[in-house]
């Protein structure tokens, strides 16, 4: 695979990766536009995990060691985040972002504001093997009867807990999960490129990760595999389309067709591209009919 | 006292400020959502401001320079600027108005307008770097440097006038919610979306008015900023957010009153911290801070008199 | 075991300033099917959500099969054996029909094993046979994997049912099920609760469609402006004259009832 192809993929498979991440409370109705806060935890715990400077750990401790670290750090303040509403949440995940940004600039010990090198190497054998885990691992988590209560809480949280759904811990589960996930992205990040500085991680990055997840739709788990592959697949490709086209207005444009994009997307489908009903009619129409459609109005075939 | 003068600076820096969180502040409590493209009409007005100053725009340069001399192209500029930024805040509304008919209960759908107030970021950004580049524009200021000192604390005069004007179109807002028919039709749709129709308000004409108000106070805060600090460029929106943002969360969503003192406050808040800690270490205490009051006090020091229904 | 399943004693609740409930009680005898009428705005509904936990009640108790609940959270009352339909309807607009039903089950999959289950994953599980088969005997069963906001009224309304007598209650709430049904649905709906109640399931439910209520129920109680004016069997109730006076004028069906009898 040429170098160029291979980098292409590699920022696909990291924004497909992040993206789960937000989409698991977006599932339920959380809207968490501080990814950047988690992927900065991420790349700066597995940093150090692995340095010499820091533990001298193995890449292969290193990253669930900095989920791990993530999780507890996420689960700690889902508690108060998860008492926010609609706004005030977006608002309190990006200050929590913003925050961490803020704090890892500081850190002497790894690096602060001049970034930290990273020892161990992460190339693409490592990195798509785990994003198609990921990708397999949120499927299987929204297959569950847990993500059954995610989507019921998105629907109407009410009726959930009425019928017996922990509203509150599906909520801290996905939130913490989802932030986990995040944290995992943020690592390989930091172990392909091998130098992280929070800069890198900033306000546009949490913003786009939300884009993919609500562009792609949030209702099912196609959503964000959809949105990440677009967002990192069209730019480039309207890139090289407007280059070998000779298009120079195409290829500095290209943001803001994409921009434009996004805003009529919100006008013409709203829940984004893949929606459960779009789902149903694509391929899980298999379940749709067990038999022939019985006239409902007499009452009997 | 080099303390003061920081905190003075502050002040001045949170009047330039102060509109763009009046005019988040009123979006929130009217509208409901967080109204991402207000920093990128900021930004787009101070460029516009500083294109028309300088002739750089796009087309015109030679009709402006014609019609207002180079002594009074700042004119042109405020003309220009606030007309571009009122008709493009129509166009949004277009596309972003969509709040009454989102089904309650549903927080991601609600956040439809949201999403496309990022989409607007994107373009205005990109549309600013595609046509004056990504780096620093600097702009001859027509009133030069003029300040004046008490004891040894510095004023700069364009400051002072600016912090003046954003108090003056601030209080006049303040005016016109209370007193006149438009203002009350506002406070209706704030309160309930849904008997301020049947009460005869017509939504859908006035929501474009709250678009274009709150778009101009960009603007006048866009042009107040180029006049003032002389330099800018596609990534001041960033900056202004920031302050603007956590101006209005301690105001209080929805709070106009609230959102002039946050703004002020977050802006002394701001200068002090580059000038104890660093400006690397600046956005530490400002967003802290906020982090704490949004779960803790959401409602800020004044609590929200506008915040309208509906989750987002 | 006792006699009745609910007691409800000396319920009270206020909005605001508004007294909506005023020192309302009444017993449901076990396996019995009981209506709880009233004019529009009589607080029906209202009792409803303070059974299930939606408000706090102000004061008063709520006792299921013996077992004082009045301070059970909401998400806990279904395992006490409380499930219900709604008024108008709630089900997960992007779930399908059998996901729909298959939260109804939830109370009784909370262990972790079945939580982490893929449902989705596996079609064939037992859970969701369950809830097909629940959706078969409603007569709603050729819809199971639709997405439910694209379905008619009439089988939503239906759906909602099944969803709340999945969770094996005992007691089994519902909200005018017959609501916009026309008259075949609402005969099917009839069949179906006659069925769930010969099971042993005790059925309160509210209604407006007084045919419904007379075919379906042995035992009703009256509200109005928030108070219970009157109980009895179907043929006691509509000679009482305060029940008449709740419903002059503003009730055909009842008023067309009475004098039909």
């Amino acid at each position: 695979m040429s170098g160029y192809l291979e980098s292409q993929l590699i920022i696909l498979c990291l924004s497909i990766v992040y993206a789960y991440g937000i989409f698991l409370p977006a599932a339920s109705g959380q809207l968490n536009l501080g990814a950047a806060g988690f992927i900065t935890l991420g790349a700066y715990a597995s940093a150090w995990f692995n340095a010499s400077t820091g533990a001298e750990l193995p890449i292969w401790l290193s990253i669930p060691l900095a989920m791990i670290f993530t999780g507890v750090i996420a689960f700690a303040i889902s508690f108060p985040i998860l008492r926010t509403r609609g706004v005030y949440m977006v608002l309190a995940t990006f200050a929590f972002a913003e925050v961490v940004s803020g704090v890892a600039i500081n850190l002497e010990f790894v690096g602060g504001a001049a970034g930290f090198p990273v020892d161990d190497h992460a190339d693409v054998t490592v990195i798509v093997p785990v994003t198609i885990a990921v990708i397999l691992f949120s499927f299987y988590f929204m297959s569950t009867r847990l993500g059954l209560s995610l989507r019921s809480i998105h629907d109407d949280e009410s009726v959930a807990t009425l019928f017996g759904v922990n509203v509150r811990t599906s909520k801290v589960v996905a939130f913490t999960v989802g932030a986990m996930l995040m944290s995992l992205g943020g690592s390989l990040y930091g172990h392909h490129y091998n130098y992280i500085e929070a800069q890198t991680f900033n306000v546009l990055l949490s913003i786009y990760i939300l884009l993919y997840v609500l562009m792609g739709g949030t209702q099912t788990a196609w959503g964000p595999l959809i949105g990440a592959t677009f967002f990192a697949v069209v730019p480039e490709t309207l890139r090289e389309i407007a280059e070998s086209a000779g298009l120079k207005w195409l290829a500095e444009g290209r943001f803001i067709l994409f921009g434009v994009f996004i805003v009529l997307l919100m006008v013409f489908r709203p829940e984004g591209v893949m929606t459960r009903t779009l789902q149903d009619r694509l391929g899980g129409g298999l379940f749709r009919r067990k038999k022939p459609v019985a006239d409902e109005m007499t009452g009997g075939s | 006292m080099l303390i003061i003068q920081q905190l003075v600076n502050g002040l001045m820096l949170g009047g330039v400020y102060v509109m763009v969180a009046v005019a988040f502040t009123l979006i929130i409590g009217m509208l409901n959502f967080l109204n991402f493209t207000i920093p990128a009409l900021f930004m787009f007005a101070a460029v516009l401001m500083y294109a028309t100053m300088m002739g750089h725009l796009p087309f015109g340069n030679d009709l402006i320079l014609s019609i207002f001399g180079t002594e009074y192209r700042w004119v042109a500029g405020i003309i220009v600027a606030l007309v571009v930024i009122a008709l493009v805040s129509l166009v949004i509304e277009r596309f972003t108005y969509r709040y009454m008919k989102a089904k309650y209960g549903d927080a991601t759908e609600h956040a439809l307008p949201l999403v496309s107030s990022l989409g607007f970021l994107i373009i205005f950004e990109h549309l600013v770097v595609s046509t004056w580049g990504s780096d620093p524009l600097t702009a001859t200021s027509p009133f030069g440097q003029g300040t004046f000192s008490v004891d040894t604390i510095i004023f700069s005069v364009p400051q002072i006038v600016s912090l003046v004007l954003s108090l003056v179109v601030v209080v006049m807002l303040s005016v016109m919610l209370k007193a006149t028919k438009l203002g009350r039709a506002l406070r209706a749709i704030a309160e309930r979306p849904d008997t301020a129709i049947l009460m005869g308000v017509e939504v859908s004409r006035i929501v474009p008015v709250v678009y274009v108000i709150t778009g101009l106070l960009c603007a006048v805060s866009g042009i107040l900023f180029t006049i003032n600090y002389a330099t800018v460029d596609a990534y001041v929106g960033d900056t202004v957010a920031t302050v603007a943002i956590a101006g209005m969360v301690l105001g209080g969503l929805g709070n106009v009153w609230g959102a002039i003192i946050g703004g002020l406050f977050i802006g002394m808040l701001e200068v002090m911290s580059i000038y104890i800690v660093g400006a690397d270490f600046a956005k530490l205490p400002i967003w802290g801070l906020l982090l704490v009051l949004l779960v803790f006090k959401p409602t800020g020091l004044f609590g929200h008199t506008l915040i309208g229904k509906g989750k987002f | 075991m006792t006699d009745d399943l609910l007691e409800i004693s000396g319920m009270h609740k206020s909005f605001g300033g508004l007294k909506v409930i005023d020192d309302v009680s009444f017993n449901v005898r076990r396996s019995s099917r009981t209506a709880l009428i009233g004019p529009n705005g009589a607080g029906k509904t209202t009792v409803f959500n303070l059974l299930t936990g939606v408000y706090p009640i102000d004061a008063g108790t709520i006792a299921v099969d013996g077992q004082d609940i009045t301070d059970v959270p909401p998400q806990d009352r279904v395992t006490v054996g409380m499930s219900r339909s709604f008024q108008n309807i709630r089900l997960m607009p992007h779930l399908s029909t059998v996901e729909n039903v298959m939260l109804g089950q939830h109370a009784r999959a909370r262990k972790l094993g079945n939580l982490l289950f893929p449902l989705g994953m596996l079609p064939r599980n037992k859970w969701r046979r369950a809830a097909e088969e629940a959706l078969d005997k409603a007569g709603v069963g050729t819809y199971p994997g639709e997405i439910v906001s694209n379905l008619p009224y009439g089988v939503q309304k239906r759906i909602e049912v099944v969803r709340a007598m999945v969770s094996d209650p005992k007691l089994l709430l519902l909200d005018e099920p017959a609501a916009g049904l026309n008259k075949t649905e609402t005969n099917q709906l009839q069949e179906l609760l006659e069925r769930v109640s010969d099971q042993g399931v005790t059925i309160l439910v509210v209604e407006h469609d007084m045919q419904f209520v007379r075919d379906l129920c042995d035992y009703i109680v009256v509200l109005n402006f928030g108070r219970k004016i009157f109980e009895g069997t179907p043929d006691e109730v509509h000679k009482d004259p305060a029940v008449l006076e709740a419903y002059l004028g503003t009730d055909e069906d009842t008023a067309e009832a009475a004098n039909a009898s």
